[in-house]
């Protein structure tokens, strides 16, 4: 990566983390408020039962989704500072998790679902040291990939292991009733444009594809 | 009846810090906001609290500042930090330098008091 694209990167890092903070801020205060409010009724219930429910049901809403606000807005305060580095050692399960966090819309925009597959218990602890900007940028192109090559009701799952027990790998498992014929599956994954993408990030990062053509899956190898 | 164990929150987010106050009032606590770290350590210099929660990242004097400035006063006062980030670095480096323990902000009420419990050496938490 060019010194310039370095600089350009770090400073769209430093503005998103800054925000991801100031959204933060804005979600306790509002958790904060809701605790509150709760707190009250728990000492003076409201006087008919059934709006005291109403409230109960809304409170859980509003908790529920600001448990989902403060993952979100975690895991990509964590995700804006990628850029920070030029080199750094990745946990492949937390990156995964974290990945198909701030991803999943996409694939939910198309009825796809996407998830993060449990590694083998025996290697939990992969760990790989790379550019995280470009191995995110992997990451995405595999996803990106698969989802022009998949329609509705059909699964992704990515998966961090050791590939023959050695090299740090992601598995990309495609699943579900609907999913094509593994031959137009790879024909349509190796016409997508974000799979050319894919081949100019994995070079400079000493990966490579290798593709099981019977099951609909591939891997990310480094 | 033993007094009730007073708190001394502090965070510039006035509306997050008061809030919280107010819930560790209805929770039998003692709190008080303070809103900088200069508010803070003039609140110390004149009433005494059990444990102080500060968060790390204020504008002027930041938390770990006001830490050192209030080891240097009062040595035996238990602080727990706030940060608001994804990492837990500056907690660690707050730890490093003193600091009782971390949370992070989001955080949960009932985590914060077990931690206050901790800090007192399992003393009961109120009044």
């Amino acid at each position: 990566m060019n010194p310039e694209t370095e600089k350009t990167l770090t400073f769209f890092g430093k503005m998103t983390a800054n925000l991801t903070h100031e959204v933060k801020n804005v979600l306790a205060i509002i958790q904060e408020s809701a605790g509150l409010m709760e707190d009250i009724t728990a000492i003076c219930p409201l006087a008919e039962e059934k709006y005291q429910e109403k409230f109960n049901h809304s409170m859980a809403t509003i908790k529920q989704q600001l448990h989902r606000g403060i993952d979100l807005t975690t895991q990509f305060n964590r995700f804006a500072h990628t850029p920070d580095r030029s080199s750094a050692e990745l946990d492949l399960v937390d990156t995964v998790g974290q990945f198909c966090l701030l991803t999943g819309r996409f694939a939910r925009l198309k009825h796809i679902s996407l998830t993060a597959g449990d590694p083998d218990p025996a290697n939990e602890k992969i760990r790989l040291t790379t550019n995280p900007v470009q191995f995110y940028m992997a990451l995405f192109f595999s996803l990106e990939s698969c989802l022009s090559a998949l329609t509705s009701n059909t699964e992704i799952r990515v998966i961090p292991q050791k590939r023959g027990g050695q090299s740090p790998a992601i598995e990309f498992a495609c699943t579900g009733e609907q999913i094509p014929p593994a031959g137009e599956f790879f024909q349509q994954l190796q016409a997508a444009e974000a799979w050319g993408e894919l081949g100019d990030v994995i070079d400079p990062l000493a990966g490579k594809v290798e593709c099981d053509t019977n099951d609909l899956r591939f891997w990310l190898i480094f | 009846m033993s007094d009730p164990t007073a708190i001394l929150l502090v965070d510039d987010e006035e509306e997050f810090v008061s809030t919280l106050a107010e819930r560790l009032e209805i929770r039998g606590f003692e709190s008080k906001a303070a809103y900088s770290g200069d508010q803070a350590l003039s609140l110390i210099e004149n009433n005494d609290y059990d444990v102080v929660v500060l968060d790390v990242k204020m504008p002027g004097m930041d938390g770990l500042e006001v830490m050192d400035q209030i080891k240097a006063r009062r040595p035996e006062m238990p602080v727990i930090l706030l940060t608001g980030h994804g990492s837990t670095k500056e907690g660690m480096e707050g730890m490093q330098k003193g600091a009782f323990d971390y949370l992070m902000k989001p955080l949960d009420i009932d985590e914060l008091i077990s931690k206050v419990q901790e800090a007192l050496g399992g003393r009961p938490e109120s009044g």
